[in-house]
């Protein structure tokens, strides 16, 4: 035991002691900050236009063109001439001071095209904007010509905007009510985090047993301690690795969160920053509604079971690509024993986002029994609560095939960290099991 | 009594067999030559005696006990291939190593402070191994070898890649560590070094001992009764009593004669003597090199014809 934790301590140290580590960890959550506020500071630097474009309207109907109002980006010009080579000639002779020119024809309520004009290309924010203001004014002309009376109260009347609410019965017969944004928007985050963490801790497992076996330290290492006790301690102190870097990145992007949450704060409380047609009432309502929803979640349960999915399934596939590297001389040659396993992974992936569709479905349970896909699938289902036996028996399949696969793979890479030269065929690994 | 003994051991793999019934006995306090051609399963019983791999069939003892896990403290083994990890400083990767073979952090830091110090890298402690020469690379995988002063040492090929200078201070650290009682395995292909250090020494080829015994012994039993005679006059051949031999390019004054069967040295010599004028004479002993090169190859002829 003493040796296996030095081993771990080995391992923990020569990977949180690399510069690498140490760069990556404190920049990585800057990085995801800063692309995640790129689009914000675009529509910021999109809608700081320093100039106001000159739109000349030539309104062949002469009912549409006030429908369009200027604003500080748009200045909507009504020109008189009836006639396209009017407004060409118009165009030409502006030299560049009007941008465009939005033809609206005669028969635009048959036809229900507009045409816009331009030597340049036309932004698709004039064009959306050009397409909202007269879609409402053309169609509320069309029902008033229709001539019944208060048609158009009837049709506002008439049109519904469904609000689904998912409300949970609980066991002592409350209801809490339920999002399932936020139970898929959890599930898919969690699925995330173990795919994510198994891949980059995996390939960094399979990475260390090639160089160990390539710089031929293996050798000396294993004629101090066996070779199970180097793999265990190897995907233990490689996994412990990628949770200290997890963690601190929890703690940055709190931080960060809050930091940016004051800030975006300090900004919406300002009135002008609030989008038009929503008073800041409505804004604090949303907020509310999504942290009463955030709360309405029961995490213990989800966060036992993270953990337990989460240790299940590093272990099983970690295992793996030990013992994969082990069976190679360089990193090259991992290509052939890779597939099979990146496979299991993106199909593990493929069926969680499946599985968000039907949570309760019988792709969704087959997936959760698998323990290759169970660890990445159960996480979009643990919103959901999953009956309990399902939970049992999913956890027992998977700690069951863990160990099993961990005893293989010490089969295996006890053979394979000595084997040079020609190169292993699935064959000799399943020998070397054997 | 021997403090390795190896009994009968065998090992096979898929398709082949490694070890074919191997014993070797080897005792306290000696150097103890491992000799064979590529492939003869040298490494495989050096693996085995390191408990890295199972033997199928045999027995190992140590000290008179069998062998077991626990044992692994009381060997150092420095193996032909090596390598130690690139990014760990020297300092800490002697204790790693050390600590690894049982030894607690205290005991590894001051040895391998000793040892640092012995070598003259002391000053490359806090220095990452990938800094180092190769030279000095070998020099710190010598002393992770050592450093938890091992009553059982094998060596598989340690001079290799070290200059002679670096060799000779490797090989005055063996020869000290052989005085202080412990026992030395050696592996090697370089018989020179061989017929410099080992006392006794095993021959495998094939999975077989094909020889064993202390190198005295098989250099006698290998002798060709071959005599060196220096003499200002040319001598004729007289073979009732010794042929001729062609002379040793490297060594033209020596004349070589090969006594007949059954012919005694004194008997040659006082003939010699009473009709030339005699200088010198010494008995030609088969080098290591010749007995191994021999002993294969008849191996090889035997393998062919059977």
């Amino acid at each position: 035991m003493d040796k296996l934790r030095l081993i771990i301590a080995r391992e923990y140290m020569s990977i949180v002691g690399r510069k690498s580590f140490i760069i990556m960890t404190i920049l990585f959550p800057f990085l995801m900050i800063a692309i995640g506020s790129i689009p914000v500071l675009m529509t910021m630097l999109n809608n700081s236009g320093d100039q106001t474009e000159q739109i000349a309207v030539i309104d062949e109907t002469g009912r549409y063109s006030a429908a369009l109002q200027s604003d500080n980006r748009y200045n909507f010009v009504a020109i008189k001439g009836d006639t396209l080579t009017n407004a060409r000639e118009f165009y030409d002779k502006s030299k560049g001071s009007i941008s465009a020119v939005i033809v609206i024809p005669r028969d635009v309520e048959t036809s229900a095209q507009v045409n816009i004009y331009s030597e340049s290309t036309v932004a698709p924010a004039l064009t959306s904007m050009v397409n909202n203001a007269l879609t409402d004014t053309i169609q509320n002309a069309k029902l008033a010509a229709k001539g019944i009376p208060d048609l158009q109260k009837i049709v506002e009347e008439t049109s519904i905007d469904l609000d689904v609410r998912t409300v949970t019965w609980q066991q002592d017969g409350n209801e809490t009510e339920s999002s399932s944004d936020i139970a898929m928007g959890l599930g898919m985050i969690l699925a995330m985090v173990i795919y994510i963490f198994v891949m980059m801790c995996g390939s960094m497992i399979m990475n260390n047993v090639i160089e160990e076996k390539t710089n031929r330290i293996v050798e000396v290492v294993v004629s101090s301690c066996r070779p199970f006790h180097l793999m265990l301690g190897k995907i233990i102190g490689v996994g412990l690795s990628g949770l200290t870097q997890m963690a601190i990145w929890i703690v940055l992007l709190a931080i960060a969160g809050s930091v940016m949450g004051n800030v975006l704060g300090g900004l919406a409380a300002s009135p002008e920053a609030i989008a038009p047609g929503m008073d800041a009432s409505e804004v604090n309502n949303v907020a509310t509604d999504f942290m009463q929803q955030i709360m309405s979640i029961n995490y213990t349960p989800i966060i036992i079971n993270f953990l337990l999915y989460f240790i299940g399934g590093y272990l099983l596939y970690s295992a793996i690509f030990a013992a994969l590297g082990s069976a190679v001389d360089q990193a090259s040659d991992t290509s052939q024993f890779l597939w099979p396993v990146m496979m299991l992974m993106i199909i593990a992936l493929y069926a969680a986002i499946g599985c968000a569709e039907n949570p309760n479905g019988p792709m969704a349970f087959w997936c959760s029994m698998i323990p290759f896909t169970s660890p990445i699938v159960m996480m979009i289902r643990l919103p959901y609560d999953v009956p309990l036996w399902q939970m049992f028996l999913s956890h027992a399949l998977l700690l069951g095939t863990a160990l099993a696969i961990v005893w293989c793979a010490a089969r295996i890479y006890r053979r394979g960290i000595l084997h040079y030269g020609q190169k292993a065929s699935f064959n000799d690994l399943f020998k070397w099991i054997k | 009594m021997a403090y390795l003994d190896i009994n009968q051991v065998v090992k096979r793999y898929e398709g082949h067999t490694a070890l074919a019934g191997v014993s070797m006995q080897v005792p306290q306090g000696c150097i103890y030559g491992l000799l064979g051609p590529n492939g003869a399963g040298k490494s495989t019983l050096i693996r085995i005696i390191n408990r890295i791999i199972a033997a199928d069939e045999g027995t190992v003892t140590l000290g008179g006990k069998p062998m077991t896990d626990a044992d692994i403290a009381h060997i150092g083994y420095l193996p032909e291939e090596r390598g130690l990890y690139k990014k760990m400083k020297v300092g800490e990767h002697i204790v790693y190593l050390g600590r690894l073979k049982g030894m607690t952090k205290a005991d590894a830091l001051a040895s391998m402070h000793w040892w640092l110090d012995r070598f003259d890298l002391k000053e490359w402690e806090n220095k990452k191994v990938e800094a180092l020469s190769k030279g000095m690379q070998q020099k710190v995988q010598f002393i992770a070898t050592v450093i938890h002063r091992p009553p059982l040492l094998i060596f598989d090929e340690p001079f290799s890649g070290f200059d002679p200078v670096n060799a000779e201070q490797l090989k005055v650290e063996i020869l000290a560590l052989r005085d202080q009682g412990s026992t030395i395995l050696f592996s090697t292909h370089n018989m020179a070094s061989v017929e410099e250090i080992c006392q006794q020494i095993t021959l495998l080829n094939h999975a077989q001992v094909v020889l064993t015994g202390s190198v005295d012994e098989v250099k006698q039993q290998h002798k060709k009764n071959i005599i060196a005679v220096q003499s200002p006059d040319s001598i004729e051949q007289n073979p009732a009593l010794f042929t001729l031999l062609p002379t040793d390019p490297v060594k033209k004054d020596d004349i070589l004669i090969k006594l007949a069967q059954g012919v005694q040295v004194r008997d040659a010599i006082a003939w010699l003597n009473d009709h030339y004028r005699l200088t010198g004479f010494t008995e030609v002993l088969p080098s290591m090199n010749e007995i191994f090169i021999e002993t294969v190859k008849s191996q090889q002829n035997l393998h062919n014809n059977g």
